[in-house]
């Protein structure tokens, strides 16, 4: 299956442009997921690989095909909507048999084949000959998906396909549409604003903002080392904490820092913006090794029973995310921010630290093994 | 006294009945969220509380007085409604000015409001623009901003968040809280959306057909459910059910696995059919920290990346069950995978099975 090419693809309708200029290539027989807010040239991007808007410039190829300004029949691809077009008419098997009908390139026993085979995985075999419309909008989908994968297209396109679906057919869906990309290896896009869609989802995401790629990465490492704030915030339930901070004499300090960090050799700025995962900070009863005071200004509860907390350090208020047994009694609490989770912003785009610094040697007590053992394990589980 | 107090409130409409008796008290200064599923009568109450409906029976207090038949006017209460209408022909700012005028405030004083409200909605280079000029969204955001500029003791708002972009549901819920907290003022508001619930209310209400499941602080409601469909409403990702039986040596047996069962003040139920939830952080999948654990095994189905947490899919006998966790745990999450898992007994609820009312909790793991 062919990778999808494009080089400067802008789209404009009118003064508005809502694909800005995209040179990326996404990978062959890997899932690609098109993640961003309303508005972010997503969907534009998909019909643009379908051929349902032309681009107002650049190229899009499937592999060495240049497809630009071919018509979508002509693309060899499958598409499933948010709202599928099917034929109330025709059974389940009818539905999903009829694209290969046309195709004279495939033989009867392999037709059975490649029907068989959705079905199997759709879980489908005993709605065969059920009419499209006896099927609940999960079901109608899933038969939608069996339709567009039967027929081994190169390149198959999905629209926000779980919008109008019931949290548990949305489940069903998701679970056979991870088997189906297991076992069929097409290309694969997929349009969503669901974060958690996307990171559960996708082989890569690629992160969209006003018409442009962000970032295009694996999801864990997009969730664990965005080059952008706009990634530390998109991303996360709650996203990042963005805090101010001073540049001094060399180094980088913050109200919920015990001591200044080393600034980025020719950091030119009086002030850089300190980002840290509201999951990735710690909480103690007691002052210990890189703790500063705080004041709890706020307790929640939120996902899996986690508490969320508001927290003043300083002049910084921070949001942390703790299992309720991790968070001290009372409101006065001592705040820690490993080194490791914190990453630094200006004017927007990430930053790096100091190569040459290595905090362990420079500060034995600090738990930085311990957290780099977390962060190989998070690589290692997106793998 | 409660500032809020419905008292045994009916509503019918023709055969349908959509307040069944409901009792709810909401303190004042707090925060309270009436959280239940579509159709469970959260938008009725609403308007019968702002005056546009009027109950089939049953009374209405606000600070000690009868206000049933007070005129909608009349009441001092700000109201953001689910859906809303904003007056075409007037600017953003007018439109949201609109309640201010009607209290005849000084003109700085209306600037100073809608300029506040419009800035914690995100929608100050809006203010010159006329509502067909906006998103859906921008809409809904000049509508709560409108309901926010009244100076009232009580806000009521009916959902207000429903449709909006998560990342922008993300900050407003924060916003509303930090800012209900600034005013001191009651806030009285209705949400089908478990997480935020959680995560606005001091106070939560669970409804469910028109009647008010459990009422208390909101941690209370989701460590202490005293109804199965409240520990089913409150809680994110959603909670495992079990269909089980009771046995006369006080076993409690589900397709899964057994365990002992006692009323929460330690005495024997009585045999029967029941349920039992457990929430999706309460299955461990480390070793077991107690000997009395309950123990299974299952078939990983599906991970879930939620970013901060693991959401697993496991089966195992004949049901499908949750779990949820930090991401750097150690959790199986390929298809196909085994999981081994433990569950601390007590947090095994156990319900009626029939009313859906608690029983109690796990005792232990049965082998005793």
């Amino acid at each position: 299956m062919p990778e999808i090419r494009l080089d400067g693809v802008t789209k404009q309708f009118g003064s508005f442009t809502a694909v800005d200029d995209l040179t990326i290539t996404f990978d062959d027989n890997a899932v690609t997921c098109l993640l961003g807010p309303s508005g972010c040239g997503k969907t534009t991007l998909m019909r643009m690989i379908a051929g349902l808007e032309t681009p107002t410039r650049g190229t899009i190829r499937f592999g060495d095909r240049d497809v630009t300004r071919l018509p979508p029949r002509r693309r060899d691809i499958g598409m499933v909507f948010q709202y599928p077009v099917m034929y109330p008419t025709l059974t389940v098997l009818e539905n999903i048999a009829l694209p290969l009908k046309n195709d004279r390139t495939v033989s009867r026993a392999e037709r059975q084949r490649r029907i068989d085979e959705v079905l199997d995985v759709l879980g489908l075999h005993h709605a065969t000959d059920r009419f499209i419309d006896q099927l609940d909008a999960g079901s109608r989908q899933m038969v939608a998906v069996g339709r567009a994968v039967a027929r081994h297209s190169q390149i198959i396109l999905f629209d926000e396909p779980t919008t109008n679906v019931e949290v548990n057919a949305k489940l069903r869906l998701i679970r056979a549409f991870k088997e189906i990309t297991r076992r069929l290896k097409q290309t694969i896009i997929y349009v969503t604003h669901d974060q958690t869609e996307a990171m559960t989802l996708a082989d890569r995401i690629a992160l969209m903002q006003t018409g442009r790629i962000v970032q295009c990465a694996a999801p864990r490492t997009l969730y664990g080392d965005p080059t952008s704030e706009f990634g530390g915030w998109f991303l996360g339930n709650p996203g990042m904490n963005f805090l101010t901070a001073q540049v001094r004499d060399g180094a980088v300090q913050a109200d919920i820092l015990d001591r200044p960090l080393p600034a980025p050799a020719g950091l030119n700025a009086p002030e850089v913006v300190l980002g840290v995962r509201p999951e990735a900070l710690r909480l103690h009863a007691a002052p210990a090794p890189g703790t500063v005071p705080a004041h709890v200004l706020d307790r929640v509860i939120t996902i899996g029973g986690r508490y969320l907390l508001k927290l003043k350090a300083g002049t910084a208020e921070v949001k942390v995310k703790a299992a309720r047994g991790a968070v001290p009694a009372g409101d006065a609490v001592h705040l820690e921010a490993p080194r490791d989770a914190l990453v630094l912003f200006r004017d927007g785009a990430r930053i790096p630290w100091p190569e040459n610094e290595d905090p362990q040697n420079e500060d034995p007590q600090n738990e930085d093994h311990e957290n780099k053992e977390a962060a190989s394990q998070w690589t290692s589980m997106s793998a | 006294m409660a500032l809020l107090d419905f008292r045994d409130l009916h509503k019918t409409y023709g055969r349908t009945t959509a307040l069944d008796g409901l009792v709810l008290g909401v303190e004042a200064g707090t925060f309270t969220v009436l959280c239940g599923p579509p159709q469970s009568g959260k938008s009725v109450l609403m308007r019968i509380l702002v005056g546009l409906e009027r109950p089939t029976s049953g009374r209405l207090f606000v600070d000690g007085s009868d206000i049933t038949d007070v005129p909608s006017g009349r009441r001092r209460l700000s109201y953001v409604p689910q859906s809303f209408a904003l007056y075409p022909h007037m600017s953003v700012y007018d439109n949201i000015a609109y309640p201010m005028r009607l209290q005849r405030a000084a003109t700085a004083e209306i600037r100073r409001q809608v300029d506040r409200a419009a800035q914690l909605l995100n929608i100050t280079h809006l203010l010159e623009k006329r509502p067909d000029q906006l998103s859906g969204g921008e809409k809904q955001r000049t509508a709560v901003a409108r309901g926010l500029v009244k100076d009232a003791d009580v806000f009521v708002l009916d959902d207000p968040l429903v449709g909006l972009d998560f990342k922008l549901r993300e900050r407003l819920m924060e916003d509303l809280r930090t800012m209900q907290k600034e005013l001191q003022a009651t806030f009285f508001y209705a949400t089908s959306d478990s997480l935020e619930a959680l995560i606005m209310a001091d106070s939560l209400a669970v409804i469910e057909a028109g009647r008010i499941l459990q009422h208390d602080e909101t941690e209370a409601v989701y460590d202490r459910p005293g109804h199965q469909r409240a520990m089913q409403i409150i809680g994110f990702p959603r909670c495992n059910f079990l269909g089980g039986r009771l046995t006369d040596a006080g076993v409690c047996e589900t397709p899964a696995f057994a365990f002992a069962a006692r009323s929460d003040a330690g005495a024997s139920i009585p045999p029967g059919d029941v349920t039992v939830g457990v929430r999706p952080e309460a299955i461990g999948v480390a070793e077991p920290q107690t000997a009395d654990a309950v123990r299974g095994q299952g078939r990983v189905r599906l991970a879930e990346d939620l970013g901060a947490e693991t959401v697993v899919y496991f089966e195992t006998g004949s049901e499908t069950l949750v779990t949820c966790h930090p991401v750097e745990a150690p959790l199986p999450r390929s298809y196909d995978d085994t999981i081994a898992f433990s569950i601390d007994p007590a947090h095994l609820v156990v319900f009626d099975g029939a009313t859906g009312r608690r029983l109690g909790r796990g005792t232990g793991n049965g082998h005793a």
